[in-house]
């Protein structure tokens, strides 16, 4: 028998749709799937009740809006409030992280105290208790505090208990509100907070200031920007960004204009000098007039490396608007000039957009105002310890300046000066890893807290944080902790406790505590008086003088979704860091071909960035978005505490800053930061 | 090119490019809405799963003429989906009203194919199982399932808030396929603070996309390679209109014929 070509068709074919028909691939797909989805643990999906509760964002410097949604009471993610003026239904990438924060590994779970060896021992709150009103009780050589939430009446319950001790040395962490405080209510005459309407304007000029990233209330402000912006329009507005490195802010604007770091006084007085040119004045202004005709185009080519054109075409911009702001900020938001807040306000003033919003009022007895916590300088506070001038005890609160402060402070070492040092923290951060005792603090969505008058929004504002999950580990309200401890101490508060606090200041903003405590956001149309302000011209004229083109200059770059200080690297947050950001263990600095050729640097060189305070390790990342003579480095990296998605990545650029007093204002800055780069 | 199914919804997005700052909220929200495990070492694109990925745009040119722009870029739903025929495992399809390209997880082997296939790289192959910090699971959303380890996974357009919308709409007796445009949307278009993202269907002239997509500033990512994507990007920008489609840098925008034609309209 033999086999032909059509037996051999047969059988093909036949072989064909045999393999077609039978269920043995199909089996065996099903097969795969199945044991290579074997895996040990399945989180399973536990549904139930959804709730969306309102509450604000005390994690996030923005203090986004939001709805935390809740599935059986367990907290799944926060969405925008679309009720909140703070969020107007939109997140921040910090903020959007938020629920999963309350299950940081980095979390401090229970009270610890430093032992003799310098490890860490479990204490039950009734001894960290003790411990601290021993110290606190015995303190005659003062009491310090360092608080890293500008807008929180925490503040008040811990400037009053200072106070209860003769103290006033109550500061918060450097930021963008400082400068303009120290401007405004210092060295101008005006009373309250400076205060921003982006709603509606039609001309931003952002001198430095991130305000489309990390400037202010930043939710709410790009709901302005967006507003202004409709889809398939022309924009209804002009944002211009001046800076040195390409922000967020200057790939949302319609223009970017390069500025050296630390040369916002010049920028803004030469904006000052065209609009009087074209016929501005205000009151007030006697004498900047004259200083402000010394920066023409030209000068401020020379200082601030602006184009004449530019700086022609941004004065035409704003001269021709009918709601045109001028918002000056620091690189970073921090160590910013006070001088160039000045002439940042002198400019609106002229623009006719200035305005100020009242503080809030203070309701502890004994309290410091914000106006005064913010004038006080917390780097040449922490400087002075070693010079025989440390508290006995310092009370840190949401703060790390053992880790955020300047570099040239060698905070770490200034604070061996003190006794005692206890930190008030969420987080396992530098500052707690320094401290004598640790107390955990409630994670924002377990605590009841509140938001009064943000720095950088437009209006008097009140919103209430509120406790909507169980506390997971075991940690106290850090206001009824302090209000009882105060009471053992014989330095009552006057207050129950923490929440009572709150209702009267919610009234005292003018707000119906029913309402703020449900989540509803007060607002209110309080205007502060800007009645007998002016410029002290021959302090911004000395302080301007001395803004000098060095060969190579920093820019420190802020990004929320890079987290904070206070909390690290959200884990959350990881995947949204670029690859030409971060490297595994290297950080990028940023710079362009020509600054790079100029050292004999390339793509991906590590290199030693050094300053008077310090250096830094880093990766060359060629990027023309840099100005000239300029290297941007991201802030929030090389961090040697929290947990294994915060620590040890990169290198901290704080190391970097060296503190100097400017003249005429004696304010402490670090902007404008020359440094030195070399192949390591 | 296999026939191409026509659906009477289209769900698409178009993002503004010029409005996009490239916060990263949007994949921040993305991720906490679906479930997305977290890497330790995320700056390692190749093994971190990010179905919604911003990324950098350089117009090439240096200081001070640069410029910058970012790009979102979630999976683009295409309408000739290069991912679906080459599956043996029929895990991913294009065969539901509203186009949106599905991703079944138990049935995915981790053979890959589609990952190769899709030209937008949108896919992630889970290489570990997915561990999240302890206690982190807790917020898992009941929504999305999660996936072990050997499964691919993408964007799916937020699927389950479809499903919601519809069951609502259902429930209060209502058509569940006329939907309004807020009644569905999806995480990131949700919470991104620029509003640089706007969802809706693309065949529906009530929705705002309708319109937009057509803008003369709208284009596709590599529009020439006939994908049909439901995802459009808007820019005023030349420069960014011509990187969306790779141009020679002597090409001319608009100097090619559209293969595969547009699935709405
Ligand atoms: S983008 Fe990729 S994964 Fe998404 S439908 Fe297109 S080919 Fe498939
Ligand atoms: S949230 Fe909006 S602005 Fe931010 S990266 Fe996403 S699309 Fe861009």
């Amino acid at each position: 028998m033999g086999i032909d070509r059509r037996d051999v068709i047969k059988f093909i074919v036949g072989g064909a749709v045999g393999s077609t028909l039978t269920p043995i691939p199909w089996k065996l797909t099903d097969d795969i799937s199945i044991w290579t989805q074997n895996w040990p643990w399945i989180p399973t999906n536990i549904g139930g009740k959804n709730e969306y509760t309102p509450t604000v964002s005390k994690l996030c410097p923005s203090n986004s809006g939001m709805l935390l949604r809740t599935v059986s009471g367990r907290p799944v993610r926060p969405q925008g409030d679309p009720d909140s003026p703070l969020s107007g239904g939109k997140i921040s990438s910090l903020a959007a992280a938020e629920a999963q924060m309350l299950y940081s590994p980095s979390r401090v779970r229970r009270p610890l105290r430093k032992t003799s060896d310098g490890t860490y021992k479990a204490v039950s709150w009734a001894e960290a208790e003790a411990i601290l009103s021993e110290k606190l009780g015995n303190a005659t050589g003062g009491v310090g505090v360092i608080s890293g939430d500008e807008n929180g009446s925490m503040n008040e319950v811990l400037s009053a208990l200072a106070a209860g001790f003769g103290s006033d040395d109550c500061h918060f962490m450097p930021g963008s509100a400082q400068a303009e405080a120290v401007a405004y209510n210092q060295l101008m005459g005006g009373e309250g907070q400076p205060a921003y309407d982006f709603e509606k304007a039609d001309y931003v000029l952002a001198i430095g200031a991130d305000v489309l990233e990390s400037w202010g209330p930043v939710v709410a402000t790009r709901r302005a920007y967006a507003d202004m912006r409709p889809h398939g329009e022309d924009p209804k507005s002009t944002w211009v960004y001046a800076g040195a490195f390409q922000t967020n802010t200057a790939a949302g604007a319609d223009r970017f204009v390069a500025m050296r770091p630390g040369a916002q006084v010049a920028l803004a007085l030469g904006v000052a000098n065209l609009l009087i040119k074209e016929g501005a004045s205000a009151t007030g202004l006697s004498g900047f007039a004259s200083l402000a005709a010394q920066y023409t185009p030209e000068k401020v080519a020379e200082v601030a490396g602006v184009s004449p054109d530019a700086l022609q075409e941004i004065a035409k911009g704003l001269a021709s608007a009918q709601k045109p702001l001028v918002v000056v900020g620091a690189e970073g938001n921090e160590g910013g000039s006070t001088a160039a807040a000045i002439a940042g306000i002198a400019c609106n003033m002229l623009l006719g957009s200035f305005k100020a919003v009242p503080y809030p009022r203070t309701v502890v007895q004994g309290a410091m105002g914000r106006g005064d916590m913010l004038a006080k300088d917390v780097a040449s506070y922490v400087a002075g310890f070693k010079g025989g001038k440390a508290p006995e005890v310092l009370i840190t609160y949401q703060a790390n300046p053992v880790y955020a402060l300047p570099g040239s402070i060698k905070t770490k070492e200034a604070f061996e000066n003190v006794s005692f040092k206890v930190c008030f923290t969420t987080y396992l951060s530098e500052t707690a890893l320094a401290s004598d005792l640790i107390l955990p603090v409630p994670h924002s969505l377990e605590m009841v807290d509140d938001v009064a008058t943000p720095y950088g929004y437009g209006k008097a504002l009140y919103a209430v944080a509120r406790p909507l999950v169980p506390t997971l580990v075991d940690a106290k309200h850090p206001g009824d902790f302090l209000l009882g401890l105060g009471a053992k101490l014989g330095k009552d508060l006057g207050f129950a406790s923490y929440q009572k606090v709150l209702e009267a200041k919610a009234r005292a903003m003018g707000a119906n505590w029913a309402d703020v405590s449900r989540g509803t956001v007060y607002v209110s149309d309080s205007q502060a008086s800007t009645y007998g302000v002016r410029v002290d011209a021959d302090a911004v004229a000395k302080a301007a003088a001395v803004v000098e083109v060095a060969d190579l200059t920093l820019c420190p770059v802020m990004k929320l979704n890079f987290g904070t200080a206070n909390c690290g690297i959200p884990p959350f947050n990881l995947n949204t860091i670029r690859g030409d950001e971060l490297d595994s263990d290297y950080l990028y600095a940023h710079l362009n071909a020509s600054t790079a050729k100029s050292k004999g640097v390339a793509q991906g060189d590590v290199v030693r960035i050094s300053s008077a305070a310090g250096t830094v390790m880093a990766k060359v990342n060629i990027f023309e978005g840099v100005m000239d003579g300029v290297v941007a480095i991201p802030k929030n990296f090389g961090h040697t505490a929290f947990d294994e998605f915060t620590r040890g990545k990169g290198d901290n650029v704080s190391a970097l800053f060296a503190v100097a007093s400017e003249p005429g204002t004696q304010a402490s800055v670090w902007t404008g930061q020359a440094v030195e780069l070399k192949r390591a | 090119m296999a026939s191409k199914k026509e659906f009477d919804i289209v769900w698409g997005m178009v993002i503004d490019l010029d409005k996009c700052t490239g916060c990263g909220a949007c994949m921040v929200a993305c991720q906490a809405e679906n479930n997305v495990p977290v890497t330790k070492d995320a700056t390692n694109k190749l093994r971190s799963l990010t179905w919604l990925l911003v990324y950098e745009l350089s117009n090439g040119k240096p200081f001070p003429d640069h410029d910058v722009a970012y790009l979102p870029r979630p999976c683009q739903q295409c309408g000739n989906p290069a991912c679906v025929p080459v599956c043996p495992a029929t895990v991913t399809k294009k065969d539901e009203e509203g186009g949106i390209v599905s991703q079944v997880y138990p049935r995915c082997f981790g053979c890959r194919y589609c990952m190769a296939s899709c030209p937008y790289h949108v896919r992630y192959f889970n290489w570990f199982d997915p561990v999240w910090p302890e206690g982190m699971e807790k917020t898992l959303s009941p929504d999305v399932s999660v996936r072990p380890r050997g499964v691919v996974e993408k964007c799916t357009f937020c699927h389950h808030r479809w499903m919601h919308a519809k069951d609502k709409a259902r429930v209060e007796g209502r058509d569940p396929y006329a939907l309004e445009q807020m009644e569905y949307q999806t995480a990131c278009t949700e919470a991104c603070p620029n509003g640089a993202i706007h969802f809706g269907d693309l065949k529906n002239p009530e929705h705002t996309v309708h319109e937009l997509s057509k803008s003369k500033y709208a284009f596709r990512l590599l529009e020439r390679l006939g994908m049909d994507p439901q995802i459009y990007y808007l820019s005023r920008r030349e420069w960014v209109r011509r990187l969306g489609d790779n141009y020679l840098d002597d090409e001319k925008t608009g100097d090619f014929k559209v293969v595969g034609g547009h699935g709405h309209g």
